[in-house]
């Protein structure tokens, strides 16, 4: 028989037939007969034909079902919560708003009336029906005579309008069919008489509408509202924005803009951050954009597009590097200046000797800025990572003595070990789901091997960021070696990056209780332990799944498996663990100049490790730093002995031998940086300045016996302590020199700074400010007069800027005192008038102790005690309240 | 709570804020007797404006270049079973500043539902009107022509652009017997016109329909059996091609149902969102009641 509706065979209304039935109309009839229950009532089968079908067409409509709106009983507590208190607090709101004056009909209202566009030309009949359009039109554009009463209404400025909107009549007319390609969006709103509370809601409108065409991918659109949202408010969402839609369109340059509009308003923004990041890198300032990824990175240590971004970028640096070393904005940074470039200086060394640890490389520099903003948790995942990589090293040695592999997928797994060291992970994962495949196609006689791609591969997801994959492949690399250690703790990573705490807590137990020894288990057990209890409060325990227990046999296991070559292993890694702890913590002590603690730190470094030539050159510009020549040369040797080519190291020398005034041999380094590197800025600087010196140095044996003096003068210098220093200032015609000569003040300032101080005259606040730090760090007064004497004192306070502290007073004041009043009290006069002028300058004075003043006022007795025409006496007494003496 | 009651003569059949300020909140109303009015609601006893609009009843009004929503003057549509459309702008008194009327001689439509749109500058806007006998007509306020008409064969009960503000983008117009279609304006072909996507939501009228004002892809949509249904459209990967002579033609998305409920046996005719409350709306059905709703986890759609 078959059913009333439809007539289908009532054999069709059974479990076999819905089973084998694809045919989802016929299905959906079924459905219907089934719940009409015309046939009999069978909410089983009902259910059944519905998964059917739901299987087969997860939108089929037959699956839509009335629904009754859901009621708070629908929710869990928690949720009724939100909506409720959600709910609650914009009533509140609502209602708060309502008790303010909004109402405010003033003249507000006129004036937006007056920026209301013209009345539509008025009476315009439109046919509704497209046939008679054309024969409508005409007889609309006829000049119908008006009668007197029309006449009287006559507007001239309607009239106007109307033949205005004529004219665009026309025109749109023409254009009518082949539609305007891009409509004319207006860029700015106007807001005359506008409410805040009217501006809030225009803004954001706009703004959403920006994301709406942004969503649909009409960029150009996008940008216009996003701009018309800031014409009314300007907000960083809005400029935040618009910088990805301007970046999507490759608009670099006002993308640039934006992003850096929105880093005014919120510095740390870390969405500006990651779109200047892609601005720079497509500009190609690789160097900035490695800046804005760190800090996002700093920020949020998890953060994988950031990762995989800098990844990429360093490697397009290094790519770069060696054609376009010129300019190049990082090698120059990498010798430059010690305090911002350990990093770089880092990476450079360790990709070239340590060949694949870039990845490494990247996280010991990330792990320092981490440290610094103190943020323990990615300090820690860092080292987990780190660890990682190190069994990933080890595995990857064991792997190719794994005899059990079949040789074309133990080729494919070293290329993919080859590929995951030199940071080229997607390579790798391709790799080594070649390796698998091929395993799997010989069928499963090796689960120890094929574990060991799944983990491997399971790490190129980590690196990428791809966290799911990875965690998946970790979960087959287990199925298949229950209880191995890399993929647990992989896994645990993964899961603690996606947030997924409890899972990751349980992996790490579980390899603790493998081994008990891994350290980066243990911390991040403990971290997130914290966090577990952050977020489920005490009983955070009873919420976490079992954790399974390891057999005894797994633990032995463990160092049998093929995986790992030796015992010792962990121990080498924790050697080269706490080396780089060591290593970190020097480079830090460098960062905040402590070169004293940086020196110790690099020295128990080496006790750990005498290969690393990091080490060596970074103590070796500690020694540079404590004036340590000979213990800076030495240095340098012994990384030239490891390495006869590191420029670094070369540099390094060659400043040294300066130090040590064995000009030739500091002539000759140098020379072998540039030919190294001949784009090398400050090692041609100092190679000139070197060669003065030379030249100096033999010139003045047989010169003159002013310069003969001069010379003995400046080699006692170089040994002097303070006094004899001051002595030698205070002797006239070095002094006069000075003054006279521009170039034998270039030429001897130097020289008597024995130091690299180099004081040429200020062009600009930032090379003054480093002048003066210069100077303020090595107390060195005379450089400091010198630096004075050279100054126009009217461009002090510009120079200045807003740099003015205590300790910079006090030197102007002490070099001032010491070597130029005697010399030229107008001079002083000057400095003293234009240095009340700078910024800062009455903050400074409210903050000098008892002692301090008393040296303003013997500067100041000194003045008046030497008289000048270029002050009177009144002028010094005026000067003198402005200092408040 | 209730604020306040005002009754006035006439019945009224529907009601627009969307030509007024934020600051003055005038409320027009379209009534049976084809009368529009506008309101302020702290003085109701007269109107503020007036006119005798039509000569049977306003069965639908809209309203632009209020609430801060489009560019250019407030101005009002009102569609009447008399056939016409008229659009007025409460500056000008007692003659509309378009007429869209039947060409005498024609046999004139029940003209259900008005919306405005494309009012993205001060110059562009156009008009939409769906009639009884399925007719949908866009007319040009710009260029004063009719720019593109179709027919969905059962009566159109509810037009409206996703915004009226931006450059056209989607149209969605319900019908009588239960369907709706998406059209895609943003692409207008020479003799195709613009792309769509139609719908069956339910065996019943589609009274409305309504794009949430904060995501102008979701709308909801209400139904004679007393149901409301939350779509999504999704856009194709390409939104036009060129057809064989090179003209560019646009490509539909497609619709997906997100949730449905059904409040009541009696139809819902009536519908809104909050423009501040993302998510909440509310809805006026045959059954004399008004409801309130919330829509959560707009935000993960």
């Amino acid at each position: 028989g078959t059913t009333k509706t439809y007539q289908i065979p009532i054999g069709h209304l059974d479990y076999k037939f819905i089973e084998k039935c694809t045919d989802v109309k016929h299905l959906e009839k079924i459905l219907r007969v089934l719940r009409s229950g015309e046939e009999g009532c069978y909410p089983e089968l009902t259910l059944f034909c519905e998964k059917r079908i739901e299987h087969l067409d997860p939108r089929s409509r037959a699956l839509r079902k009335d629904k009754p709106a859901a009621t708070a009983s629908d929710f869990t507590a928690e949720e009724w919560k939100t909506i409720n208190g959600e709910l609650m607090s914009w009533v509140t709101e609502m209602n708060e708003d309502e008790k303010k004056p909004q109402f405010l009909r003033t003249d507000t209202l006129h004036e937006r009336q007056d920026n209301l566009p013209p009345i539509r030309c008025s009476s315009s009949c439109l046919p509704a029906n497209q046939n008679k359009k054309l024969q409508n039109k005409q007889r609309n554009k006829k000049n119908i005579p008006r009668d007197y009463s029309e006449w009287d209404k006559f507007d001239v400025e309607k009239e106007c309008s109307k033949i205005d909107e004529g004219c665009e009549e026309n025109n749109s007319k023409a254009r009518f069919f082949s539609r305007p390609s891009l409509p004319i969006i207006e860029k700015k709103i106007d807001t005359t008489g506008m409410t805040m509370k009217e501006k809030v809601f225009i803004a954001t409108r706009e703004k959403e509408k920006g994301n709406e065409a942004f969503a649909v991918g009409d960029y150009v659109e996008a940008v216009s509202y996003y701009t018309r949202s800031i014409s009314v408010i300007p907000t960083a969402a809005a400029y935040n924005n618009k910088a990805q839609a301007e970046i999507k369109l490759q608009d670099w340059d006002s993308a640039l803009q934006d992003c850096e509009k929105v880093l005014d308003m919120e510095p740390g923004n870390i969405k500006a951050l990651m779109r200047r990041a892609t601005v720079h890198n497509q500009l190609q300032n690789y160097q900035a954009a490695i800046e804005d990824l760190n800090k996002v990175l700093c920020v949020e240590p998890e953060n994988a597009i950031a990762k995989k971004n800098l990844l990429e970028i360093e490697k397009k640096l290094k790519g770069l590097m060696p054609v376009s070393e010129t300019q190049g904005k990082g090698k120059r940074i990498l010798i430059q200046d010690i305090e911002d470039s350990e990093g770089d200086e880092e990476r450079g060394e360790n990709t070239e000797e340590r060949g694949g640890s870039k990845a490494e490389d990247r996280e010991t520099q990330k792990q320092k800025e981490s440290t610094e903003s103190g943020l323990k948790k990615g300090t820690s995942q860092k080292k987990t990572q780190k660890h990682l990589s190190d069994h990933e090293g080890a595995g990857s040695a064991g792997g190719g003595s794994s005899a059990s592999l079949p040789p074309t997928a133990a080729k494919l797994k070293c290329e993919g070990n080859e590929l995951f060291k030199s940071g080229q992970f997607g390579e790798a994962v391709l790799k080594y789901s070649e390796a698998i495949e091929y395993v799997m196609g010989l069928g499963e006689q090796s689960p120890d091997d094929l574990s060991v791609l799944y983990s491997n591969r399971a790490a190129c997801y980590l690196k990428e960021g791809n966290c799911s994959d990875c965690i998946q492949d970790c979960n087959r690399a287990l199925e298949l070696q229950p209880f191995s250690l890399k993929p647990l703790l992989r896994r645990a990573m993964a899961n603690e990056s996606m947030e997924r705490y409890r899972q990751a807590y349980i992996d790490y137990k579980t390899v603790l209780q493998i081994d008990s020894s891994i350290q980066a288990a243990n911390d991040s057990a403990n971290r997130i332990t914290k966090t577990l209890i952050d977020q489920d409060g005490p009983s955070w325990r009873e919420k976490l799944p079992p954790i399974p227990v390891v057999p005894v046999a797994a633990q032995l296991h463990r160092w049998d498996g093929g995986n790992f070559t030796s015992d010792s292993k962990p121990r080498c890694e924790k050697a080269e663990e706490k080396f780089k702890t060591l290593k970190n913590e020097g480079n830090e002590f460098v960062k905040k100049g402590k070169y004293e603690e940086a020196v110790n730190k690099y020295s128990e470094c080496m006790k750990l490790n005498t290969e690393e030539c990091t080490i060596y050159t970074n103590r070796a510009l500690c020694y540079l730093k404590l004036y340590k020549y000979e213990e800076a040369k030495q240095d340098c040797d012994h990384v030239l002995q490891i390495e006869d080519s590191n420029i670094k190291a070369f540099y390094r020398r060659a400043l040294a031998y300066k130090g040590l005034q064995n000009y030739q041999a500091s002539v000759d380094d140098f020379n072998r940086v540039l030919l190294i590197d001949p784009n090398v800025l400050e090692a041609k600087k100092e190679l000139e300045e070197v060669t003065q010196l030379l030249n100096l140095h033999s010139s003045a044996v047989a010169g003159s016996q002013q310069k003969q003096r001069k010379k003995i003068t400046i080699q006692e210098v170089t040994e002097s302590d303070e006094q004899e220093e001051r002595q030698f200032v205070t002797s006239e015609d070095v002094v006069t020199d000075h003054v006279t000569s521009k170039e034998a003040v270039q030429n001897s300032v130097p020289l008597k700074t024995s130091e690299k101080l180099r004081i040429s005259e200020p062009s600009n606040a930032y090379d003054f400010g480093q002048i003066i730090n210069a100077v303020n760090t090595s107390k060195d007064k005379a450089a400091c007069a010198d630096l004075l004497t050279i100054t126009d004192p009217k461009k002090l306070p510009v120079l200045l800027s807003n740099k003015l502290e205590g300790e910079i007073f006090l030197i102007f004041v002490q070099s001032l005192e010491y070597y130029v009043v005697g010399k030229d009290p107008g001079l002083v006069y000057q400095h003293l008038f234009y240095l009340s002028k700078a910024e800062r300058f009455k903050v400074v004075l409210a903050l000098l102790s008892k002692n301090e003043k008393e040296q303003v006022q013997q500067l100041f007795d000194l003045l008046s005690e030497t008289q000048n025409n270029q002050y009177s006496l009144e002028d010094l007494e005026s000067l003198k309240k402005v200092y408040e003496l | 709570l209730f604020l306040k009651k005002i009754e006035k003569a006439k019945p009224l059949k529907c009601g627009t804020f969307g030509a007024t300020s934020l600051q003055q909140r005038y409320f027009a109303t379209g009534d049976f007797g084809g009368n529009l009015n506008i309101w302020n609601l702290e003085a109701p006893e007269i109107p503020v404006y007036s006119v005798k609009g039509h000569k049977e009843i306003i069965n639908s009004i809209d309203g632009v270049g209020g609430l801060g929503i489009g560019e250019g003057a407030p101005e009002i549509v009102t569609g009447s079973r008399d056939g016409t459309v008229k659009v007025w702008d409460p500056r000008q008194k007692d003659t509309p500043v378009a007429n869209m009327e039947p060409v005498q001689g024609e046999s004139k439509r029940d003209c259900w539902t008005v919306a405005f749109g494309n009012a993205y500058n001060q110059e562009e806007r156009v008009v939409c009107a769906g009639y009884d006998n399925g007719d949908i007509k866009l007319f040009d306020l710009k260029t004063m022509s009719l720019r593109w008409e179709t027919n969905i064969k059962n009566g159109v009960c509810s037009v409206e652009f996703d915004r009226k503000d931006v450059n056209m983008n989607k149209l969605v117009a319900t019908s009588l017997e239960g369907k709706f279609h998406v059209f895609d304006m943003r692409t207008q072909h020479p003799t195709k016109g613009f792309a769509s996507v139609s719908e069956k939501a339910q065996k019943s009228t589609i009274w409305q329909v309504r794009h949430l004002p904060q995501n102008r892809d979701i709308f909801m949509t209400s139904g004679g059996a007393g149901s409301l249904h939350l779509w999504k459209y999704e856009y194709p990967a390409q939104r036009s091609k060129k057809d064989s002579e090179g003209a560019e033609m646009g490509v539909a998305g497609s619709v997906s149902l997100l949730q449905n409920v059904t409040l009541s046996t009696q139809p819902i005719s009536s519908l809104d969102w909050s423009p501040d409350k993302k998510g909440l709306c509310v809805c006026g059905a045959f059954d004399q009641t008004v409801r309130v709703l919330i829509v959560t986890k707009l935000n993960k759609v």
